[in-house]
């Protein structure tokens, strides 16, 4: 024990008496916000009359967009095959044109959107996701660089097997349908520029970046690419890449950049080459103008209007309860030891 | 009375030893000066008659004291038989070891080597349930088929925790390495061929003989051989292995004390005991040239002891290392779990519960999905089971049904990994250490005195200080500061209890001059100035004669040495007196400060300094303490050759044997002072004298040496002697002793039991001063109704605990009825009693007592006696334990506890070494539980729940949208942020709140101790909260996930945006769902909330920023739509409406203490909470 002792001698003569801080002894200067009733009323009525406002607000801008929502995918297979809708879409030789009218319900002012819509489309399936090969996509040095894109990652080209560019079987589903509308016999132009995202465009697909060996393999799964195009000006195939979030989605075919009047009588004339009859999906065409709060969609105002009515209705029933039942704030007959005194 | 007690042997003679005159007078005051009181007694013997076993073998418990030579005479030998004994050969190490195996002497407390650390630290954390399951996890996520994340992002998460982990135990075991190499390499002279030589402490063997100098501790149990002292005695002070500071006296043999080592050589061979336990027993004999001499517990010394006031003592090594006594007292360091970690693994497993649910759900949904489209997955595009690449067309990725099945459970349980928050774990490892910080740097808990901070040993038991319901205390050093001091004398009926002044003169006490130097008493003592010029003013009036017989008895009846000690200076030399009962050091140091030093001591004579004149006594004859008499008393001849007898003791047995007719009104005038004395809690003692006359010297001349040469019942006949001369005595006066209580004793134990924490005191003291220490220490008030438990056999035992059991259900009864809650009961229990009851049948009888007791008191307990009262608590209730002591023999009891405090500064530091936490001073234990542990508590109960809210809340999001994907486990948001997010995310804000957040400021803590019930009431963390906050979370996620789903669908949004989204909504929820509990906002706070948002952001842009990830880009689209900003800002107040609707709610209806005291230390003006709210508050 004599060297403890002896270091202890030593150390007598610092002390080690703890410096004083406001930190080291927690005393730090420090806003202590409690929630007194008053405080409670006025964030429920302040959320009430801020929501509110903002569901009517969101409510009125939905309605005010115009949606026609044209789904074709059961038309447009001739009655000869409506028993065996896959023998008629996979073969390459029967005839996909299509002829539908639609109506326009509301003044539409540009631009108008063009969407396709395809229900019951897992592009976010796990399989599905992972099988693309970013890399290869951005830049021709990486052109072999197919690891992640199987199944589609090869074409067995006379028992050499390269490379697939764009590899994967996003790439390989590519979306085909093509739209052509017309409105009192003049054809509306329908702008396939710029639908992609610009970052898109610029960074992530490469401008040297051609197909090569694209849907050689034998099941052929969607459109196919011109081969003198680089990826990067493939913008169908840009905005397909881009995995929708859910099952049910739309994805940009074009802008029509002029106005289409009430009552205007539309006539689409399309390819019906996309397969989603093997899995039983629907495929719609969507007609859409847009507002600041996106697409036709009342969900948000209606739950905006449900959450600022409810916070009003708090606000009212603490009201009540402070003026009924007040409970002087830090009332000492209210702690649990003086309670069990009076019991 | 029991002067023909037959077999009047060593054990039961340990009752009477010769500690004296500790408190004798408490029983008396119980019952004169507290009429109130009702002292029940529950004997079948008198304690006094019984205190120590009979003939039964000594086992853990007993104790024994010192016994003299002769009283050893009588003994019957005992015989050990050989296959239960350890042969020694003394000084003859390789025989001794040669049959058997003797453990060497070096020891080991520390966990780890250099090489087992590294299996054996992962071995130990992996004790962890969820430590190992994510051990799996990440080699689950490795095979090919279930690689979900990528390598370094699944292995990250754990191996950062071990690490952090590894480092900071290996860091605690370094420190215990460090404290044991100090201990083995400690330098002692063994005897080498005929010579000392020194050598290393942890070489030394059994049987070699090894010589210690004075000052110096023991290496080892060793049996004493010979010493300086002629006679063979060695004094021992055994303040490292039962806590008392008091000198001890031990024996050579007669047959071996003549011997010099290293000329005569000593052989001779030693049977004794095994290895065992008992530090107050030790049995064995001798054989030396022929003949066989028996030892026993004075003849050993064991390890951890000093030789004090003994130039050396040589004996003979028979226990080492680990088997020497003290080490097996120290059993081990377990490593503790805290309560709340323990209740958090339950929940953790509810929580693997629910995700192995998740799982199930989603592999069964995945089934279902996968059987119903069975037929189109060869070319359905989102799937496409074929392969066309090759040349043949094989299923690609696809084992069949059931495997698909099984794989999809397999990468559930790997996504949703984090529903089990193994960040915990590292987060409450870091809070602790923040925690501990803020411990350490507590300058109310900085002991000045000791030059010590309060030390944080153990790590992960910091919130179990806020959910104690039991504190175990050990009484000396630890509530006492173990110094005695003679504060008050009654002489002939006059009371001086008047102002003190500090010290007496400039110089500081009363010193004198000797051979040109001056020689001072080691020890100040405040005097009393009327009282010092009265002793001073030599005339012979009565008063100043009596004061002068007064002081002459306090400086002669004791057995007190005086030490000459050195100092600095070398004109200057200091006094110390050394002797066993502290109660007699005081009273000497006393009569020394008004100037009547003791300056030496032979068995012959005594010398006195009298006021500057020095006198020689003969000292003719002592009857030494017993426990009958409760008195002593010295004959001493005076130079003029006239006898007196002086004799001091007990109040009890002195008023009996004082010539009341004398002085009746000084009597009285005494008796009243020392009640008034005793009632304030100070030890007593009344001190005697009467002259003899030759004759009557004579006579007792005669009978002394006849009895002190008798071979046998020579104390019986010595007692005799004793009770014949002392009579008819004069009353010369009173004293009255402080065993000072620690500053601050009382009012901790007063704001301990407000916050309704048990105490009980457990002490190797007698009786009579752990009541008395109980008194004045207000533990026992006057109106408890004290039950003592005091028995010496089994049947006994049983049946006052049935008396005591019986007694206390009627007085609960009572207490109830007349709702008189200060009318408690006190248990006194003695550790003799204890023998009996821990670990037999009667255990549970007194649990069942304890637990109706206020106040539990046990006296005399062995140190692995207080460790088994621990465990008869520990084990029955779910409460939480803490053990605090100061000494080697509380080292047991704060193991066993679960939280062990140590006090450190005195000079023992085995307790310190084997404790959790270690402090200066016992009233530190208020701040330390009050307010650190209640913050701790507050803080660790809310980082748990929240971390699970927080973790859940992302794997639901997670599985919400597991459910369209087609069960297969994609997830939106991106796989970086999956990992970051427990790690950067929102890692911060937790770790800082849990170390920095008050709820309430430690004024109000330590004014309110019933604001400690909290978290004896586990309010903050209790399955119902538990179900609450899953609840909550479950909402939460609904929210969080639904409003983008249902704001986005049929949108052309894609999945990176749509994660981005969840991702920042997330985040924001789970930062400002932190933010609605944080109760003090700093500007720390406020930088690790904001901030960690902020770090988010910037997170996700970066993430979004990568060209090669899917996601790039999509952040800046998605926060250019207004929508998501709507969405954003509907999620984050629609989640956290209903909690703040139910917080509020509660907050208004039914407030907890802790509301209730935040708001009125906000609202009630200073002036309201210190007076009138405090009378109100503690009503």
């Amino acid at each position: 024990m004599n060297p403890v002792t002896n270091g202890a001698l030593k150390s007598k003569k610092t002390s080690k008496k703890p410096e004083y801080s406001r930190f080291t002894q927690q005393e730090l200067p420090a806003w202590k916000p409690i929630l007194t009733p008053g405080w409670v009323i006025t964030s429920f009525l302040a959320i009430a009359f801020l929501f509110i406002p903002i569901g009517l607000v969101s409510l009125f801008a939905s309605e005010r967009v115009v949606e026609i929502v044209y789904r074709y995918d059961q038309d447009c297979v001739p009655e000869m095959y409506r028993g065996n809708v896959s023998a008629y879409i996979r073969n390459s030789l029967t005839n996909k044109t299509c002829i539908g009218n639609i109506t326009v319900p509301k003044k539409m002012d540009p631009p108008i959107f063009v969407y396709y819509q395809l229900d019951n489309f897992y592009q976010n399936h796990r399989r599905y996701v992972k099988s693309r090969s970013d890399k290869q996509l951005r830049s021709a040095a990486y052109e072999s660089s197919t690891k992640e894109c199987e199944p589609e990652a090869r074409f067995n080209k006379s028992g050499d097997p390269v490379p697939i560019v764009p590899c994967g079987l996003i790439a390989w589903s590519l979306f085909n349908d093509t739209y052509n509308l017309i409105k009192k016999d003049k054809v509306l132009n329908i702008n396939k520029k710029g639908i992609a995202w610009k970052s898109d465009t610029k960074v992530k697909f490469g401008s040297n970046v051609y197909p090569k060996n694209f849907q050689s393999n034998d099941l052929i799964g969607g459109g196919k690419l011109n081969e003198s195009i680089p990826l990067s000006k493939q913008e169908d195939l840009i905005v397909w890449m881009r995995t929708a979030a859910l099952p049910t989605f739309r994805k940009l075919y074009g802008k029509i950049n002029t106005s289409l009047e009430a009552h205007d009588t539309i006539t689409v004339v399309l390819e019906n080459n996309y397969n989603t009859y093997s899995f039983g999906g629907q495929k719609k065409l969507v007609l859409s103008t847009t507002s600041w709060i996106g697409g036709k969609n009342d969900f948000l105002g209606i739950a905006y209007l449900t959450v600022g009515g409810i916070c009003l209705f708090m606000a009212l029933n603490f009201i009540l309860l402070y003026v009924f039942k007040p409970r002087p704030l830090g009332d000492p007959s209210y702690l649990s030891w003086n309670r069990k005194a009076v019991n | 009375m029991t002067s023909n007690r037959p077999d009047f042997n060593f054990k039961s003679s340990s009752s009477t030893s010769s500690r004296n005159s500790d408190n004798i007078n408490t029983q008396i005051r119980n019952v004169d000066l507290q009429p109130s009181s009702s002292q029940l007694s529950i004997q079948s013997n008198s304690w006094r008659h019984s205190s120590n076993l009979g003939s039964r073998g000594v086992r853990h418990g007993s104790r024994s004291g010192v016994d003299s030579e002769g009283f050893s005479m009588s003994r019957k030998e005992i015989e050990i038989d050989d296959d239960d004994a350890r042969l020694v050969y003394v000084n003859n190490p390789v025989k001794t070891n040669e049959s058997f195996e003797f453990s060497g002497n070096s020891i080991r407390t520390g966990k780890y080597s250099v090489i087992t650390f590294l299996p054996r630290n992962l071995f130990e954390q992996f004790h962890r349930v969820a430590y190992l399951y994510f051990l799996i996890i990440a080699i689950l996520n490795q095979l090919p088929q279930l690689a979900v994340f990528g390598r370094g992002a699944s292995i990250f998460p754990l191996a950062s925790v071990l690490f952090v982990t590894a480092v900071k135990d290996g860091y605690e075991d370094w420190r215990r390495h460090k404290s044991d190499k100090i201990e083995n390499n400690r330098m002692s002279y063994v005897l080498v061929n005929d010579r000392f030589r020194q050598k290393k402490c942890k070489d030394i063997q059994v049987g070699e003989v090894v010589k210690v100098s004075a000052d110096e501790t023991i290496p080892c149990d060793i049996v004493l051989l010979s010493t300086s002292d002629p006679t063979g005695v060695a004094y021992i002070q055994t303040i490292n292995l039962d806590g008392e500071s008091n000198l001890k006296t031990r024996y050579a043999k007669q047959e071996t004390l003549s011997r010099v080592p290293e000329k005569d050589i000593i052989s001779g061979l030693i049977k004794c005991e095994k290895p065992n336990r008992n530090i107050y027993g030790f049995q064995g004999n001798m054989e030396i040239d022929g003949k066989r001499v028996s030892l026993g517990p004075s003849n050993i010394i064991l390890r951890g002891c000093v030789i004090k006031n003994t130039d050396w003592a040589v004996g003979v090594v028979v226990y080492a290392g680990r088997e020497t006594k003290a080490m097996l007292n120290n059993s081990g360091a377990p490593s503790k779990r805290s309560r709340l970690e323990t209740h958090m693994n339950q929940e953790i497993m509810l929580l693997s519960f629910f995700l192995v649910t998740l799982c199930v759900v989603v592999s069964a949904c995945a089934g279902v999905w996968l059987k119903r489209h069975q037929d189109e997955l060869d070319i359905m595009p989102f799937y496409r089971r074929k392969d066309y690449s090759e040349g043949q067309v094989e299923n690609y990725n696809y084992y069949g049904l059931g495997m698909e099945i099984f794989f999809t459970f397999l990468m559930s349980v790997i996504v949703f990994q984090i529903m089990i928050p193994i960040s915990l774990y590292i987060s409450m490892e870091l809070v602790r250490v923040g925690q501990a910080y803020f411990m350490i740097r507590d300058d109310k808990m900085y002991d000045a005195t000791s030059n010590t901070r309060f030390q944080c040993r153990a790590l992960n038991i910091n919130e179990d200080l806020g959910q104690i319901k039991y504190v175990f205390s050990d009484k000396t050093g630890t509530l006492t500061e173990n110094k005695m001091e003679f504060q008050f004398a009654s002489i002939s009926g006059v009371d001086y209890s008047g102002e003190k002044t500090e010290f007496y003169g400039e110089e500081g006490g009363y010193s004198i001059q000797v051979d040109g130097q001056i020689w001072k008493p080691k020890m100040k003592v405040q005097v009393d100035p009327n009282l010092l010029k009265l002793s001073k003013s030599r005339n012979d009036t009565k008063s100043s004669k009596d004061i002068y017989d007064f002081f002459l008895a306090l400086a002669a009846c004791n057995t007190i040495v005086p030490i000459v000690a050195n100092t600095s200076n070398p004109n200057e030399k200091l006094i110390d007196y050394q002797g066993e009962s502290p109660d007699e050091q005081a009273l000497v140091y006393a009569a020394a400060a008004y100037g009547f030093m003791l300056i030496e001591r032979t068995s012959g004579h005594i010398v006195i300094d009298i006021q500057g004149e020095r006198q020689r006594f003969n000292v003719l004859g002592m009857h030494e303490f017993d426990s009958d008499r409760k008195r002593m008393s010295v004959i001493l001849g005076y130079p003029d050759s006239t006898v007196k007898v002086f004799v001091k003791g007990a109040d009890t047995t002195m008023f009996k044997v004082i010539d009341e007719s004398l002085n009746l009104d000084v009597v009285r005038a005494t008796e009243t002072h020392l009640h008034s004395y005793s009632s304030i809690g100070l030890r007593t003692l009344v001190v005697g004298a009467r002259a003899l006359s030759v004759s009557e010297f004579d006579t007792w001349q005669t009978s002394y040496e006849i009895a002190s040469t008798a071979l046998m019942g020579r104390a019986g006949l010595l007692r005799k002697v004793a009770i014949n001369l002392e009579n008819n005595l004069s009353l010369l006066g009173a004293s009255a002793i402080e065993d000072r209580l620690q500053k601050g004793v009382p009012e901790a134990i007063e704001s301990l039991r407000k916050a309704n924490i048990k105490v009980w005191v457990l002490t190797g003291d007698k009786q009579e001063t752990a009541i008395s220490i109980g008194y004045s220490s207000k533990l026992l008030t006057s109106k408890m109704t004290q039950i003592v438990i005091n028995n010496n056999s089994k049947m006994t035992c049983q049946r006052s605990l049935e008396d005591a059991l019986i007694i206390s259900r009627k007085l609960i009864n009572v207490t109830h009825a007349s709702e008189d809650d200060a009318s408690s009961v006190a248990l006194i229990i003695d550790g003799t009693s204890l023998v009996y009851i821990l670990d037999s049948d009667l255990e549970e009888q007194l649990f069942e007592l304890a637990s109706k007791c206020a106040v539990v008191l046990c006296c005399r307990v062995a140190p692995l006696q207080k460790a088994g009262i621990v465990a008869l608590i520990k084990n029955r209730t779910d409460d939480m334990t803490l053990a605090i002591g100061d000494g080697a023999n509380d080292v047991s009891m704060i193991q066993m506890a679960d939280v062990g405090v140590g006090i450190s500064g005195q000079e023992g530091r085995q307790a310190v070494m084997a404790s959790d936490f270690a402090m200066g001073q016992f009233r530190f234990l208020v701040p330390l539980l009050l307010v650190h542990g209640h913050w701790n508590y507050q803080r660790m109960a809310y980082m748990i729940l929240y971390n699970f809210y927080r973790n859940a809340l992302f794997v639901l999001v997670l599985f919400w949208y597991v459910l369209y994907t087609g069960f297969t486990l994609t997830t939106a948001i991106t796989e970086w942020s999956s990992v970051l997010y427990s790690i950067i995310y929102t890692a911060i804000p937790t770790i800082v709140i849990g170390i920095l957040d008050k709820d309430l400021s430690r004024k109000l803590l330590m004014t309110y101790p019933q604001l400690y019930g909290s978290g004896q009431r586990k309010e903050s963390y209790n399955v119902k909260l538990f179900w609450v906050t899953m609840a909550d979370t479950l909402w939460q996620s609904v929210i969080a996930f639904f409003i983008p789903v249902l704001a986005y669908w049929k949108s052309d949004i894609d999945s990176s945006s749509l994660g981005d989204l969840w991702t920042l909504a997330v985040v924001f929820m789970v930062n400002i769902h932190l933010a609605m509990d944080v109760i003090r906002w700093t500007w720390i706070s406020h930088a690790s909330i904001w901030g960690s948002i902020i770090a988010t952001c910037i997170c996700v842009v970066i993430i979004d920023a990568i060209p090669v990830l899917p996601g790039y880009w999509a952040i800046f689209y998605l926060a250019s739509s207004g929508l998501f900003w709507v969405c954003l800002a509907g999620i984050l107040i629609a989640s956290m409406i209903p909690r703040f609707i139910v917080k509020m709610f509660m907050q208004h209806c039914k407030p907890c203490d802790i509301q209730i005291a935040r708001e009125a230390e906000k609202f009630r003006n200073s002036m309201e909470i210190t007076r009138s709210g405090e009378i109100e508050m503690n009503r």
